[in-house]
């Protein structure tokens, strides 16, 4: 009986992630880039504004993230942590789900974009 | 006679599993990472399970806390400590409470509760360093990881329970 009910559950909340994830979407019409550290702003980026890709390098003594900048989209591209797994994330064009690296409390997220689903999000 | 050599035999099996599940984390993290952040097989959680149901939740959190502990000294992240240790400690209550609802055969339904809460903890500990509800986003991802790779560690915890169960460790 419980074993129905715990399998009905884990179910239940695979098949209720799957569907968020089929839906979330939206509307992109101005993205635009936070940077954050400890959820203090250390930066803020319309990505429609930006003229030429360039990087942006944040740092301090728990280590340093390099952050780079394209029209659209953005990405970190080189970290000093041993995992770097917000460098394999890639590069990020909408709110679907911000880049983090965990060691250096470092966030990137886009608000303003919808959740449209690319690469390197999936 | 019997206090002593009982004593002995239990902290050599802690020891033991601790090592294993030691063994299996630090081998899995050699592996090539999956693009979405947090997601791994949780092998080690295979130790974590036969230890809750086939010797207790004390000593299930002793080798969880220990193998915790020396996992984040070994991969040189002591940061990764914040995220483990509420991973772990959220897996194990959940394993705690299905100690009792779940029968002898059906263990392996307790692993991806347990990896699913795992997920939950971490990504908990997460918002509450970065001080942003934004790392939710991830959830979805993990709960769908936690139930593949949870019933993968769990059918592994069961039959590993099934073929100890005739050995007196």
């Amino acid at each position: 009986m419980k074993t129905k009910v715990i399998l009905f559950l884990l179910l239940a909340a695979a098949a209720v992630s799957a569907a968020v994830l089929l839906l979330r979407g939206g509307g992109e019409d101005s993205p635009v880039a936070r940077i954050t550290r400890d959820g203090v702003l250390l930066e803020e980026i319309d990505l429609n504004e930006v003229d030429r890709p360039y990087t942006l390098t944040f740092a301090d003594e728990s280590g340093s993230n390099t952050v780079s900048v394209e029209r659209g989209r953005i990405r970190v591209s080189e970290a000093d942590c041993p995992d770097r797994v917000c460098v394999n994330q890639g590069w990020i064009s909408d709110g679907a789900v911000p880049v983090v690296c965990l060691p250096h409390r470092l966030m990137v997220e886009i608000r303003g974009g919808g959740g449209e689903l690319d690469g390197g999000a999936g | 006679m019997a206090g002593p050599v009982k004593r002995v035999r239990r902290i050599t099996l802690l020891a033991l599993l601790t090592a294993i599940a030691l063994t299996i984390f630090m081998a899995e993290a050699q592996l090539p990472m999956i693009p979405v952040p947090g997601v791994k097989l949780g092998l080690a959680n295979i130790v974590t399970v036969y230890a809750m149901f086939a010797l207790g939740p004390g000593d299930a959190l002793l080798v969880l806390s220990a193998r915790i502990f020396l996992g984040a000294v070994f991969s040189g992240q002591p940061m990764t400590l914040i995220y483990s240790a509420a991973g772990g400690f959220l897996s194990w209550c959940a394993l705690y409470l299905l100690r009792k609802a779940l029968t002898q055969e059906h263990i392996w339904l307790a692993s991806p509760v347990a990896a699913i809460f795992h997920n939950l903890g971490q990504l908990l500990a997460a918002a509450a360093v970065l001080r942003s509800w934004a790392v939710m986003a991830y959830l979805p991802y993990l709960i769908i990881a936690a139930v593949l790779a949870g019933l993968f560690t769990g059918i592994a915890a069961q039959a590993l329970i099934r073929r100890l169960d005739g050995i007196k460790l």
